[in-house]
């Protein structure tokens, strides 16, 4: 696939498409043989060949679902293509990049994950918002701007985090050197001097790597379902036995709490 | 190197005690090490005066000061990131598309009108720039943003260019500009080319063009 200056756009048939890569940054050839891919809706550009698409929890797809796919309350944003030919993903001119996991585990956040092998087990993380993929195969995920590799320890600004692997889960970070003190203090309380935007970051340490996109602008969101009520469970809304702060946000040093939310500050 | 661009929208940053860098607030997409992000209230350097006078002039970008011992990643908003290099010249860019710089870069405001009176103001309004535009002076790196890639086009006294005033992210350099105009009937009637309003850039320098008319 060489592009010579001034030649047009390279013209792809069924036999020069990559298999099971990119065909350029925007753009994911998968190439199946019988075999199957889950895929969120929407994602397929074209094919060739005769490939189904399934919804999961159609009848025969049920014993995939319960190896491959294990958060039942997303369901509905998946199919499964099934057959033989070659197919294109892609996601609103977003950077798509396929990478390989080899009997390892990978976070992702939901909205930037387009497809993937069964060989591979999908999982919604204890992150709300985030999927955990764990197994041995090939998934396909989507970025704004190229994905960049980084090793803990390091901190991350939230909306820039496509996610991590082999990482322990991530912590929030709040700086308090600049939220404490007396100016930290007259900020809280005033409002003025501004906020650096940089006060809240995810932090990551021990071993792994994490993955960044190359700017703020997020990817819309897909629901990953609700969690299980049940107590323990993050985000399930079970309230926990014994003391806890009444809000959900943690007070700091130096804010108002309540107070200073009402008003805006 | 100040900047390392890891790609065309990222770039990385080292960070030493005693040489800060500016950045946009909310610019950062990660960081290494102890770096602390103060925000700026007067919005750059100089005393309360040179705040007052970017007030003014409306190019009061929230800025922060990054400073600390360690490497930050800066990106915004999936904008193409340009490094440009001073020593010594100024760089005359909008303050909104500025990303990041280096503290030892002196930090200005110029009035669009100081170059070519009325015209220079009428200049200012095609292009989107205001009345007045940001100069940076010295030597240090400037990492600014842009929508597209971004080409360096240089400038030498033969050979003026002529831009388009909504591709138009930055230049340095002695350049005079001026705005030229191209208005005939087809553009009263409304079937112009589209292309009546042009910058054109004499002088000897660089100007850096986006690919995209689309302004941040």
């Amino acid at each position: 696939m060489s592009h010579y200056p001034g030649a047009g756009p390279t013209v792809h048939d069924p036999t020069t498409l990559p298999r099971d890569d990119n065909v350029n940054n925007y753009t994911f050839c998968v190439e199946l043989k019988g075999s199957q891919w889950f895929l969120q809706k929407g994602k397929m550009i074209a094919y060739y060949g005769s490939i189904d698409f399934n919804g999961v929890g159609h009848g025969r797809l049920d014993r995939l679902v319960r190896t491959s796919f294990h958060s039942p309350l997303h369901a509905s944003d998946w199919v499964v293509a099934e057959g033989s030919g070659k197919m294109l993903l892609a996601d609103r001119a977003f950077d798509v990049n396929s990478y390989d996991l080899e009997n390892g585990n990978l976070t992702i956040r939901s909205g930037n994950l387009l497809a993937f092998q069964p060989s591979l087990a999908l999982k919604q993380s204890i992150v709300p918002g985030f999927l955990t993929l764990i197994g041995t195969g090939k998934f396909v995920a989507a970025s704004n701007g190229p994905v960049v590799f980084m090793e803990p320890p390091i901190r991350v600004d939230p909306q820039a985090l496509v996610g991590w692997a082999d990482c322990p889960s991530p912590c929030h970070h709040y700086d308090h050197g600049y939220m404490t003190g007396l100016m930290g203090g007259l900020r809280a309380m005033t409002g003025l001097g501004g906020a650096s935007g940089e006060e809240h970051q995810f932090e990551f340490v021990g071993a792994g790597t994490v993955l960044l996109q190359s700017s703020e602008t997020l990817m819309a969101e897909q629901a990953t379902g609700m969690v299980p009520q049940q107590a323990g469970v993050p985000g399930s809304g079970v309230p926990s036995t014994g003391p806890s702060q009444p809000a959900g946000t943690p007070r700091l040093p130096g804010q108002l709490g309540d107070l200073q939310r009402r008003f805006g500050l | 190197m100040t900047f390392r661009e890891l790609n065309s929208k990222m770039v990385e940053a080292t960070v030493v005690p005693g040489r800060r860098l500016f950045s946009q607030r909310g610019a950062m997409l990660a960081y290494r090490g102890e770096v602390s992000f103060t925000p700026n209230m007067s919005g750059g350097q100089g005393g309360l005066m040179s705040m007052i006078g970017r007030r003014v002039a409306n190019e009061a970008t929230p800025l922060m000061t990054v400073e600390g011992s360690g490497t930050v990643l800066f990106g915004h908003g999936g904008h193409h990131i340009q490094v440009i290099n001073l020593s010594g010249e100024t760089l005359y860019v909008e303050a909104d598309r500025l990303l990041a710089f280096e503290g030892t870069l002196e930090q200005g405001t110029m009035f669009m009108g100081s170059q070519g009176g009325v015209m220079g103001m009428v200049r200012g309004q095609v292009s989107g720039q205001g009345l007045f535009t940001t100069k940076l002076k010295g030597s240090g790196a400037v990492a600014v943003m842009a929508h597209g890639g971004v080409i360096e086009l240089p400038i030498t006294p033969q050979r003026p260019v002529h831009v388009d005033p909504q591709a138009y992210v930055a230049h340095h350099g002695d350049v005079r500009n001026k705005l030229s105009t191209a208005l005939g009937w087809r553009d009263m009637v409304g079937r112009g080319s589209g292309e009546a309003f042009q910058l054109e850039l004499s002088g000897s320098g660089a100007v850096y063009v986006q690919a995209s008319e689309e302004k941040l």
